[in-house]
Parts: C-alpha cells; structure tokens; sequence
C-alpha cells in the first residue's frame, strides 16, 4: 500500500485545466523531488493535494493511506497527515507562538529551533524575510507532526546560507517523515538525496527516474524540452 | 492586570460603593472632589453627582482601578470623571465600565477628563462589557501637557444595543499619545469617534481603531488628526465584517494645518480571506477556529476586567 497514490488525477482552476490524468506514487519514508518550469502545475499539486476549494477535481482520486480523500476537506487531510510548505504564505495578524499553540495543541514544543525565538512574537509571516517565512513554514509542519510533507519551492527566496540552514533543520526534524519537495530551481537537490526525481510540464508527469542528479543536469544542460524524450 | 491593589473607585448604580486611596493617590467622588478642591471644577461641566475623581500626586509603580457597574434596572448613570496626573508623575490605570447581567436596561453615561501635566506618564486600560439591552455613551477628554506620553486603550467585547465611544485628545510639544480602540459587535449600534489634535512642536499621535462585526452588527468609526503645529501622526481604522447583515463605514480623515506637519492614515474594511482561512485549515484549524483565532488577534490580547478588586474574565458575565 502506497502512503500516497494520485491516480489519474486532473484538476482545473476557475474553468481553466491544469493537472493533466497525473498519476503519481509514494511510499512511506521516501522522499520525491517534483521538478518543472514556472506554471507546470507543481504548485497546483500542493494546493489540490491539500484540498483548497478552488482547486476542482475533475477527473481520477487522491488515496492517502488507502483511503479517498479527493473530496475531504482541508482540514481532515491535515489531521490525517498531511502538511504543506507554502512557498508564499499570506500574512496573518496573529503572533506566530499563538498559532504554534494552537496547531501543536501540546504535541510537542519546537521553540528551540534556532532562529525562531526571535519570530515567536511577531505576527505570522508580517514582515518576515524570505529565510524567516521558511522557517516559520517549517515550524508549523513539524509542530504538526504530520506523515506526508509538500514542501514549495523551498529555495525560493533564500541565500545559499539560508537554504542549508533551512535544509538541516528540515532533515533534522523531518528525518522520519515522507517527503514531496517541489522546485523549479534545484538547488535544494544539493541538500537532499531524493529517492526518486520527476519532472513535470503542462500538468503531466513526463519523466521519472531514481537518478535526480542525472535528470537535474539534463535540464540544466538542455532545458527542460530534453525531458519530452526521456 | 495586577492582583496589587494600590487604589480603586468602585461605583454601583448610582452610588459609590468603595474607596481605597493611599498616600500617594487621592481618590474622591466627584462630588466630593468638587466641593473640597475649587480648582478641580474647571474641570467638570456642571456639579457633578456620580463619578470619580482621581489625582496621582507621586509615582507608585502600583495600578490604579476603577469599576462603575449597573447592578440594577433602569439605572440612569451619569458619571462625571477625572482623572489628574501630576507633572513627572507615572501612573498605570485600569477601569471597567459594565453591566453585571442581561436585561437590566441600563443607561450609562460617562464623562472623562484625563489630565497630564507637563513630562506625566500615563498607561490607562479601559474595559467596557454591557448587556444588549443597555445605552452607553462614554465621552474623553485627553489634555496632555508637554513631554508627557499616554498609552490608552479601550475594548469592548460585550457591547449593549447602543455604543458611542468619543475622544478628544489634545496634544501639547513633544507629548505622545498612542491611542487604540477595539471593539466587537454581535448586534447593535456602535459609533467610534476620535479627534486627536496636534497642537504642539514635535506632537506625535497614534490612533488605532478597530472593527469587528458579527451577525447584524452596525458600525461607523471617524477618525480624525489635526495637525495645528509641526508635529507627527498616524492613525489606522480597520474593521473586520464577519456576518452577511453588519456593516462597517469607516471614516479617517486628516486635517493639515501646518506645512511642517507629517500626517498619515490607512483604512480597511472587508472580510477574513479565503486565502487566511484555508492555510489556518490547513493546519489542522476548523473554518471556525480559524476565523476566532483572526478575530482575537486582530484584537489584541483579551483584558480582565476588575469588579471589587476581583479579576474577572469578561465571558463570566453573561
């Protein structure tokens, strides 16, 4: 049984297709690296896997854990395990320690992460630099404890120093977890060693392989049209 | 809000019920006040009947209280307060006006003269918590000599079928006022005004008004910064309309009377984003939660309120 299977899946968003008969599996423990050009749909993925009204199946279904989720609502996904990283988060006038609170509801306490005492009394993502929204990101999802992790564009916004810094707490705290990362730049390949790489374009998955370095040069030798004839 | 209690004016009905005043703060009814202290009545309108006077002569480092309460029926209350703080003195002040149940069909009106001198210090809490069926009108004067700086909140999450909420701050050379009031509505009628005047060099005034409008709540908020000297101001009104039947008019309006003047505003009227309510969902948040978990921090912290000394959570009233 897969941790997660996306079988056959479309979506549109205001009338308009963009995730194109996607199928897609994830054992538990693996991590996946999504990889694909500006609007391919890689985002779109995130927000459909994690239920965001708009985002409309209209065609195939999610399993997680064996069980169909394609019409849950946001929330029951969450407590079932699954999280996400946003890449652009809105601003909420709320302090940040509050919402640890809330979602954590006394799981666990992650204020020793480094960097984000400073973060705790500040409202969430109001003012934040791109390495503090990350971390912020971060934070939420291991205060929740979840199974299955998107992660967006990790190493957008961030300096190099940001971006390790950012990886080893992700690997530290998220050793045990499953992982999706979605990025247009691969930087983050540097710090992660995916078990699989895909790439996507126009809403399908076009390529899929175990050697993510092989697939990142591909790309960055020939672009992304190379990938067409993997 | 401290279990200290260093002085407190407590009033039911119409009657005051207790004083307690030390050495360094001297607390009288109004009436008393009026008649002991000539001077003072400059201050009041007329012969003042209900209410407090106050007058922090020395620093304590201890919080002053007040609580004028409807405990009864049909209550007309008409209470005539001041509030004076020496020069160079600091003083930290809480004050609740409430109803202590439903349906008591109050009337409550309040008339405030807060009075710094020169270089005073003053951080002053105000917490109004009423029934539905109550009227309230709660009138301010803020006089603020040079030098001194205010802190002044006011919050209301318990509002009665009519709220009017009106302050008038003046501010003298190099004074500083950080103003904020909050309030959230069910249902009723609820109007918010503020004049803040700058009138003298290097003034500087913060206003903050904030809206939240439940069911078929109705408000209106004017805000307003007169600029008369070289001085700096902000002001910021915000409301938040959560039910189909509320509405929100908010109004900020600058007046520039001095070309070396620097006023600024901004102004928000609209409901909780989608966008905000889906990432609270998903992090584990019912739709509810995450719509509470804005309100209250759109809010700010939720304040005690203090009956005979007692902290008190406001949810307890009702």
């Amino acid at each position: 049984m897969s941790l997660l299977k996306i079988d056959n899946l479309s979506t549109e968003v205001d009338g308009k297709g963009i995730l194109n008969k996607l199928n897609l599996k994830i054992e538990k423990g693996e991590t996946h690296v999504l990889v694909g050009p500006n609007a391919s749909g890689k985002s779109t993925l995130l927000y459909t896997l994690m239920g965001y009204p708009e985002y409309n199946v209209t065609e195939g279904k999610l399993l997680f854990n064996d069980e169909d989720i394609t019409d849950m609502e946001i929330e029951e996904r969450t407590k079932r395990g699954i999280a996400g990283v946003y890449q652009n988060p809105p601003a909420i006038n709320v302090k940040l320690s509050t919402l640890l609170d809330k979602i954590s509801e006394g799981k666990k306490q992650f204020k020793s992460i480094e960097g984000l005492e400073g973060l705790l009394d500040r409202d969430v993502n109001v003012g934040y630099s791109g390495g503090e929204r990350k971390l912020s990101e971060v934070a939420q999802v291991i205060s929740l404890d979840p199974d299955f992790i998107i992660l967006d564009e990790l190493d957008a916004g961030l300096d190099i120093e940001n971006l390790e810094r950012i990886s080893q707490v992700v690997k530290e705290e998220l050793s045990d977890k499953t992982l999706l990362i979605i990025t247009h730049r691969g930087r983050a390949l540097k710090f992660f060693e995916p078990d699989y790489a895909h790439v996507m374009m126009n809403g399908e998955i076009i390529c899929s392989s175990k050697d993510s370095q092989k697939i990142w040069k591909t790309i960055e030798e020939d672009g992304y049209e190379r990938c067409k004839e993997c | 809000m401290s279990d200290v209690k260093s002085a407190s004016y407590t009033q039911v009905d119409n009657e005051q019920a207790e004083i307690v005043a030390d050495e360094d703060v001297v607390i009288l009814t109004s009436h008393q006040a009026y008649e002991k202290y000539p001077w003072s009545r400059e201050y009041y309108d007329e012969e003042p009947k209900e209410g407090y006077f106050i007058w922090a002569r020395r620093t304590t480092g201890k919080p002053i209280s007040t609580c004028v309460l409807i405990c009864s029926q049909y209550v007309t209350q008409d209470a005539q307060n001041v509030i004076l703080i020496d020069e160079g003195v600091e003083a930290q002040m809480e004050s609740a006006c409430a109803a202590k149940m439903k349906s008591l069909f109050g009337k409550h009106i309040g008339r405030s003269k807060m009075i710094l001198k020169d270089n005073a210090k003053l951080e002053y809490k105000h917490v109004h918590s009423w029934g539905e069926d109550d009227d309230v009108q709660s009138t301010t004067d803020l006089i603020m000599g040079k030098g001194s700086e205010v802190i002044y909140s006011q919050k209301c999450q318990r509002v009665p079928k009519s709220l009017r909420l009106i302050n008038y701050n003046y501010i003298e050379e190099s004074a500083s006022l950080n103003y904020s009031a909050t309030v959230i509505a069910k249902e009723g009628s609820v109007e918010m005004y503020d004049d803040t005047f700058l009138n003298g060099k290097k003034a500087n005034g913060i206003s903050r008004v904030r809206m939240i409008a439940r069911d078929n709540a109705k408000f209106t908020g004017k805000s307003q910064i007169i600029a008369n000297e070289a001085a700096t101001g902000h002001m910021d009104c915000m409301g938040l309309i959560l039910g189909d039947d509320s509405n929100i008019i908010a109004i900020p309006q600058l007046v520039n009377n001095c070309e070396d003047a620097s006023i600024t505003h901004e102004a928000s009227v609209g409901k909780i984003s989608e966008d905000v309510v889906n990432y609270l969902r998903s992090r584990g948040l019912s739709e509810d939660e995450a719509i509470d978990l804005v309100v209250n921090g759109f809010m700010g912290e939720e304040e005690d309120i203090v009956i005979d000394g007692v902290k008190l959570d406001s949810s307890l009233f009702m």
